[in-house]
């Protein structure tokens, strides 16, 4: 039996980017807010410190910062004819665990959208016909989201200042900055601080790309290029290149995450109570079904309590905001046979994959020396930056040289043709560890009816419940995508001296058992019509007006881009909403 | 790293495939560092009007027990020769080295941060700190602080502050004076040639975090030799 405890203003599932980010802005509209976290409290000085934080076995290997796979998996499978089996050991994404969440871990590319990304489907046909939409793909069900890029900009804004992401601009109000992005979304003003310094690869990479037209800029980052302060009075340091920063926290508060940007202010609000090792297993509702009533939860020694609350916001990994909201019954399940439903509908993923471009021994790349974004990039493939009217296929890539660490465990590169193992393969390591430049090759991925989340049938988690099913492959309109520009980044790769151009590019199926990208969204997505979104346009549940899935869930389809900022913005954006309708008069913000 | 004297000459016509001069060629400059001239240069001064080093450091680099000069025995080579630069610049401001390390040729300043940074010396037996000022010197090394969000030490100097080379010098068995006065200048600014990472984490540091630090790390060798001196009574 649940023991009930005292009603509070809001609870937040999960305490990382969003969870934070919607109990701050809530304790200073004056609500009292708890925050529930499955995984432990932590924080920089003690739990991040090295040597223990430069443990890349126990980090990158067995990935120590994940959610605890033991306890609660997701089961996978390619398509809706094969059974799907739990992941016991992440490899292709990494859902993160703890007082922060993945925005402890992350690497810090700190990307907004493009304009058209928005309007996504709207865009398409306006540009390319209808007809030219259904031959990329029949099963292809991208949409809108129904916030327009110009309604996000204030937030990204305020977002990428919270964070002090470092970057050059390239576009402001419309007038192109030299030494940025000349192709990226206008913005109201420069970012907060310069951008990082370029590394050698970044260099040959700018070199090789402007030989060929293309339009090099300095990667934004959230790895910060010199110390800061934050508009709520927290510092941030200078980042050291240490090279410890995907599957890492940062020992040296120079990356943004909630630790060094929101839970110093937070955690000393009278109104906040953070309590970790908490398991919320359902929203409650009342007898109505349309009003939450407050979630139940499992302490770290078992007990289970039921706490209420007047708001519930879903601020977990998208994965887990999708499964909250199936355990909870909130929302009509997608169901791929009729199309119909909307929770767990239009999952997408991220295109990834580049090639490795081996350089002459004489080129020392030191790629040791480096920070989680410290890439140079080109936009002139990113979304919809080129003409796809004659390439059968929407979507595109961003390319960049982004090497974040050649940590020993992780980095060998050596040529095709040479041996897995042994003596040849210990020589070809040591020829190529410090004379390979990798290139990254990141993009869209496109909803489809075939690709979804429901609850497993089969598979139960810790606690008895049923585990989240993923189907998913990608596209083959994505993978036409990834070719096409797998081509043109071999020609870049050449430019640079590369000695041989490994290709890459995305090919089907998609597997579970390699790095691709933690950039797992959709499934809650967020939109105009009921019938094809789970959450309006603020994030708020359609059918249960006072819980809000806030995060990656509520994209439609993935952008070409990582998404981190994006979600930022998107988070300020619906909260700035609750704050200045909501509270004052709660029910729904969008009539259905 | 000994590249032939001709190749910083040389460097700027060397280009790679994309007419990119590579990093390591660029920076390494064209003198072999030359060990045994360092020493001459350590023990007798320069002609230029540089003195001998030894006066101060002695000849092999441990200064003495005052701590009124830093221990630069075993300290990596890049990492002198960057100071010394730095000296001359101005980056760091120090009414005795400046004009010391001004009157150093290039040559003169690797061949001296060659030389100490292959001696291999003792630690002088020095009077015990306070346990107590030690242990918290030691949380700080290794832990940091979470209530002034300071990072630990180690996390750039090494375990047990044992340097990270060729850039972040050693701090174990240097001199708690030293180690005292060098945090005091960047704090006040007069030490620039690392401002946004050490001068902020300098400024964080009230004067009892600096005392203990530096007491901490002037006894970890020292700690060690009584260790094994113990053992053999």
């Amino acid at each position: 039996m649940a023991q009930r405890l005292p009603a509070v203003d809001a609870v937040t599932i999960g305490v990382g980017l969003t969870g934070a980010l919607a109990a701050f802005e809530m304790v200073q509209a004056g609500l009292k807010v708890v925050g529930l976290e499955r995984g432990a409290p932590r924080e920089t000085v003690p739990n991040f410190q090295s040597p223990a934080i430069h443990d890349e076995l126990r980090f990158s290997i067995r990935k120590a910062m994940m959610q605890d796979n033991v306890k609660v998996a997701v089961t996978f499978r390619n398509n809706s004819d094969q059974t799907a089996l739990p992941i016991r050991r992440w490899e292709s994404f990494l859902p993160g665990q703890g007082l922060g969440g993945s925005f402890v871990h992350w690497n810090g590319q700190s990307f907004r959208a493009q304009v058209a990304d928005f309007v996504l489907r709207t865009h398409l046909i306006r540009r390319y016909g209808q007809k030219f939409l259904d031959a990329c793909g029949p099963e292809l069900t991208i949409q809108d989201w129904g916030v327009t890029y110009d309604e996000l900009e204030p937030h990204y804004d305020r977002f990428e200042y919270l964070c002090g992401v470092s970057g050059k601009a390239g576009n402001i109000k419309g007038q192109i900055q030299p030494g940025g992005n000349p192709l990226e979304a206008p913005r109201s003003r420069e970012y907060p601080n310069p951008p990082m310094k370029e590394p050698y690869f970044g260099a040959i990479f700018r070199k090789g790309a402007e030989s060929l037209g293309y339009h090099p800029y300095p990667q934004p980052s959230s790895n910060l290029s010199r110390p800061y302060t934050n508009p709520l009075g927290v510092k941030l340091e200078q980042c050291v290149f240490c090279g410890f920063c995907e599957r890492y926290a940062c020992e040296h508060y120079a990356k943004a995450s909630p630790q060094t940007i929101l839970l110093p202010v937070l955690l000393k609000n009278p109104n906040y109570e953070l309590r970790t090792s908490c398991e919320v297993l359902r929203i409650n509702l009342d007898s109505t079904g349309k009003k939450a009533t407050g979630v139940t939860y499992v302490d770290g020694a078992g007990r289970e309590f039921e706490q209420p609350a007047e708001i519930v916001f879903i601020t977990a990994f998208p994965l887990n905001n999708v499964r909250t909201l199936l355990l909870s019954g909130i929302g009509k399940p997608y169901d791929p046979r009729t199309g119909e439903g909307v929770v767990g509908r239009n999952y997408s993923y991220q295109t990834t994959a580049g090639p490795t471009v081996f350089m002459d021994e004489s080129i020392n790349i030191n790629p040791f020396m480096s920070s989680g974004a410290p890439g140079t990039m080109i936009d002139d493939f990113s979304g919809d930056n080129f003409d796809h009217a004659n390439l059968g296929f929407i979507g595109g890539q961003y390319v960049g040289s982004i090497m974040t660490g050649a940590r020993p465990i992780e980095f060998h590169p050596t040529p095709p043709g040479t041996p897995p193992w042994g003596l040849e393969w210990k020589r070809a390591v040591a020829r190529h560890y410090n004379h390979t430049i990798l290139i990254q090759q990141h993009g869209t991925s496109m909803s489809s009816r075939l690709n979804y989340l429901d609850l497993d049938p089969t598979y139960k988690d810790a606690w008895g419940q049923p585990l989240l099913r993923m189907t998913f492959d990608f596209p083959e309109n994505d993978i036409r995508m990834s070719q096409y520009i797998a081509d043109k980044v071999v020609e870049i790769g050449r430019a640079m001296g590369g000695k041989i151009v490994v290709r890459g590019g995305t090919k089907r199926p998609y597997t579970t058992t390699v790095y691709q990208s933690t950039h797992n969204c959709g499934g809650a997505v967020m939109g105009d019509d009921p019938k094809t979104s789970a959450v309006n346009r603020y994030m708020q549940c359609w059918d249960v007006p006072n819980v809000f899935s806030l995060g990656g869930s509520a994209f439609p389809q993935n952008i070409t881009y990582n998404y981190t900022i994006t979600i930022g913005a998107l988070t300020y954006w619906a909260l700035d909403a609750i704050k200045t309708k909501y509270l004052k008069s709660p029910g729904p913000l969008v009539q259905a | 790293m000994t590249f032939p004297r001709l190749l910083l000459v040389g460097a700027a016509a060397m280009l790679g495939p994309l007419g990119v001069i590579t990093l390591v060629q660029a920076q390494s400059g064209g003198h072999p560092a030359d060990a045994k001239r360092g020493a001459v240069i350590v023990a007798q001064g320069t002609a230029a009007g540089a003195p001998p080093c030894a006066q101060c450091h002695a000849f092999n680099g441990v200064s003495d027990a005052s701590g009124a000069f830093p221990r630069l025995a075993g300290q990596s080579a890049y990492y002198l020769a960057k100071q010394l630069r730095d000296f001359a610049l101005g980056e760091r401001a120090s009414a005795i080295m400046s004009p010391i390390a001004k009157a150093l040729s290039p040559d003169d300043v690797a061949d001296v941060a060659a030389y100490f940074a292959t001696v291999n010396a003792p630690f002088l037996p020095l009077k015990a700190a306070d346990a107590a000022l030690v242990k918290r010197g030691e949380q700080l090394a290794k832990v940091g602080s979470a209530e002034h969000r300071i990072q630990n030490c180690d996390n750039c100097h090494g375990p047990d502050g044992a340097g990270e080379p060729p850039a972040i010098p050693y701090l174990a068995g240097q001199y708690a004076h030293y180690i005292a006065f060098t945090l005091q200048m960047w704090q006040q600014g007069f030490r620039k040639n690392s401002l946004n990472t050490m001068g902020v984490i300098a400024k964080k540091l009230d004067d009892q975090e600096i005392a203990a630090v530096a007491a901490y790390y002037q006894q970890v060798q020292s700690t060690l030799e009584t260790v094994e001196s113990q053992g053999k009574d």
